[in-house]
């Protein structure tokens, strides 16, 4: 069932449409992903989710609350974990979760013994007085994870939550992502590293100038480009033959071709099995290779084959 | 009431933050100290009266008036005589020592005066000294003013005398009448200008007359500091953080306010206490009225603060514009020098500043000895600017970053 709904969303600033008519569902539990390189929209699409930034026009609905209608309730059963290290550097670990729980009317003995899950969970406990300014980035990102988690979100939004932290930290950072869904809150995920949102996520949306370009499981995303894998060729010259891509079409396990910068992608059930008829018919219709690839379906091939660039471009 | 709690929070964690950050209460305390030190003591001597002008002067007189005119010059309030020679007099300099002002009594001073003539005092001045000369001039000019008075009695006495007893030698009456007069000349004169301070604060000092202004400068630097640690939060994202959390945009700059409010009231508190307690500064005759005017100033500057904020779009934008504001309105508003010695004009501009209505209500209750209900009218001026501040603040600051 459906946690959250968004429908449409649009934001734009003057000449600019930063997200263009994004819509999707978030199933209760889900680890849901947006995938996308820097300006995609992202970003943004969390700012309007969290209620930080009022929509141009659509709306998106978090456990029957309209963030455009109701977003003073939507606050309540949210939880935002943004890019920014959004701490007071000068307080230490325990007075800045202290002083955000405090803003959700915690107090008292609750709030003492939330600070010490989440620190413990982070793995931070034994330096709960020590101040965030000495902290290393990934012991601050925690904490900036710990202080979204406080008042028992139904919802977290996390935010590239990776940025500029060393491996070991964001491994520490995948196992609490993990731990927190595990807890029965759903989450919404934010990152241009395709391996994190292949490592983590149920259900991906892959975002581009705006606009939601393609999305489903893993498994669905990757199916577009082949299950068994793809080839891609280099042939010379241009056009050498104009029944080539019909004769490919043909052949055992192709299941599709594209194009892309002058290279031809065939998709098909079986690569290794798909690879010589292909060669075959090369051979017959005297084109020659001039760049041979063969590989195993990933994200970052999706995007480009989505979007013709690469995710880090 | 949930929004209420949340903005004590809010100030309670400003409150902490600032209380661990060093540099600003170096800003806060330690700087206006030092400055408001530094001011009353460089002042304080030409205040008290304990530093005099002095007045190169050469007597080429050769009778006793000379003297006696040296002498009444040297004993006068802030005056030093030195003496010189006739050429150093001229040239205003002895050896390496320059002097701004000296005055040559010529050689038939006192045989001109005895005998009732015209005689006159050269007087050379440094052109560049417009501060000193008025001073020397008026100090010059009084005592020429005794001797003409001498001289026309001396003239009267003659002329009377020979009416009634024409076989009178005149150069005898006149010489007794001038020494007559002459030893008036040490004694009081017989006309005198009693000097009193006005209002009932008789026994002011420097730290009076400084501590006020340079407090109200440093505290309008403080809340500048505030203005810079609010956007500092919009950039830094916690303040996104906030918004995002069901806290109210009231309550969040209201808890900022509060916080910077009870700073400035630290601030203000500390400086006049030891203003008081190490360097005897008065605090006038109405503590409740000072305390009025503290409370006033400190939010009046609290919101300015806000507003400061609310108008630039970086935190480096804050700080220059906020620097150039306070210093043109320490300059305007009376912090750094009387509001009494600027021109009509610059005094009205000034009571656009909030220095110049914060001044005006603690040099009533400080130096002229006022009460509670005199200085309402300046504090109720504060308030609705302060309020004024605030609410345009409020309405024009951007939460978000463009």
């Amino acid at each position: 069932m459906p946690l959250v709904t968004a429908d449409n969303l649009v934001k734009k600033y003057d000449e600019l449409t930063a997200v263009d008519g994004v819509s999707f569902t978030i199933d209760e539990g889900q680890i849901f992903g947006f995938l996308g390189p820097n300006g995609a929209g992202k970003s943004t699409t969390i700012s309007m989710l969290s209620t930080y930034l009022p929509p141009s026009s659509g709306d998106a609905v978090i456990d029957g609350l309209s963030v455009t209608h109701q977003a003073e309730k939507v606050r309540n059963i949210i939880g935002v974990v943004p890019q920014d290290i959004a701490l007071y550097p000068t307080l230490t670990a325990l007075q800045n979760l202290k002083f955000y729980g405090k803003m959700y009317d915690m107090g008292g003995e609750n709030l003492d013994k939330r600070c010490q899950e989440l620190l413990e969970l982070v793995e931070l406990w034994d330096r709960r007085d020590s101040r965030v300014e000495q902290f290393s980035g990934g012991m601050k990102r925690r904490i900036n994870m710990a202080a979204g988690l406080l008042h028992h979100p139904r919802f977290l939004l996390l935010d590239e939550p990776t940025v500029g932290v060393d491996p070991q930290s964001r491994e520490h950072i995948f196992e609490t992502i993990f731990k927190i869904r595990d807890s029965g809150t759903t989450i919404l995920y934010t990152s241009h590293y395709m391996e994190e949102v292949e490592t983590l996520c149920d259900y991906i949306a892959i975002m581009d100038k705006g606009k939601m370009v393609a999305s489903g499981t893993l498994h669905e995303l990757l199916s577009v480009l082949g299950e068994g894998g793809v080839i891609e060729l280099k042939i010379a010259p241009p056009g050498c033959h104009a029944g080539l891509e019909e004769a490919i079409a043909g052949q055992n396990g192709v299941t599709s071709i594209n194009h892309q910068d002058g290279k031809l992608l065939i998709s098909s059930k079986n690569s290794a099995h798909s690879l010589p008829p292909v060669l075959k018919v090369l051979e017959d219709t005297g084109c020659t290779v001039d760049h041979l690839e063969i590989y195993t379906p990933n994200l970052e091939k999706l995007f480009i084959h989505l979007t013709g660039k690469e995710l880090r471009e | 009431m949930r929004q209420l709690k949340r903005l004590w929070q809010i100030t309670l964690k400003d409150l902490l933050v600032m209380g661990k950050d060093r540099g600003s209460w170096i800003v806060l305390l330690l700087t206006p100290l030092a400055i408001i030190m530094v001011a009353s003591f460089a002042l304080g001597p030409a205040f008290n009266g304990e530093l005099k002008s002095k007045l190169l002067a050469v007597n080429l007189d050769q009778g006793a008036i000379g003297k006696q005119l040296i002498d009444g010059l040297d004993t006068a309030e802030g005056l030093d005589v030195v003496e010189g020679t006739e050429a150093e007099c001229q040239s205003l300099a002895v050896g390496d020592k320059k002097y701004k002002t000296s005055l040559v009594i010529p050689a038939d001073f006192s045989s001109q005066i005895l005998t009732g003539s015209d005689t006159s005092l050269q007087v050379y001045v440094d052109p560049t000294d417009n501060i000193n000369r008025p001073f020397m001039l008026g100090m010059i000019d009084g005592a020429a003013s005794r001797l003409s008075g001498m001289v026309t009695s001396v003239r009267v006495s003659v002329s009377e005398v020979i009416k009634f007893a024409p076989e009178a030698e005149p150069v005898t009456v006149a010489s007794d009448a001038a020494l007559a007069a002459a030893n008036q000349m040490t004694g009081n004169p017989p006309v005198a200008v009693e000097i009193s301070n006005a209002g009932t604060t008789a026994d002011i000092n420097m730290f009076d007359t400084q501590a006020p202004g340079y407090s109200v400068m440093f505290l309008l630097f403080g809340v500048m500091l505030g203005a810079e640690g609010l956007l500092e939060e919009r950039d830094k994202g916690t303040l996104g953080r906030l918004l995002v959390a069901p806290v109210a945009k009231t309550s969040i700059l209201g808890g900022k306010l509060v916080a910077q409010f009870l700073i400035a009231l630290v601030q203000m508190t500390i400086l006049f206490g030891v203003g008081h307690f190490v360097f005897g500064m008065h605090l006038g005759n109405s503590i409740p009225g000072l305390i009025l005017m503290i409370f006033v100033t400190a939010f009046t500057a609290t919101a300015f603060g806000i507003l400061l904020a609310s108008v630039v779009k970086t935190r480096r934008q804050a700080t220059s514009l906020g620097t150039l504001i306070i210093i043109l309105m320490s300059a305007l508003g009376g912090s750094w020098w009387p509001l009494a010695i600027e021109p009509d004009f610059m005094q009205k501009l000034g009571h656009l500043t909030i220095n110049a209505w914060a001044l005006d209500g603690m040099n009533a209750l400080i130096i002229n000895g006022k009460t509670l209900t005199d200085i309402l009218p300046q504090a109720g001026v504060l308030f609705a600017y302060g309020c004024i501040c605030f609410l345009v603040g409020l309405r024009l600051f951007k939460f978000r970053n463009a």
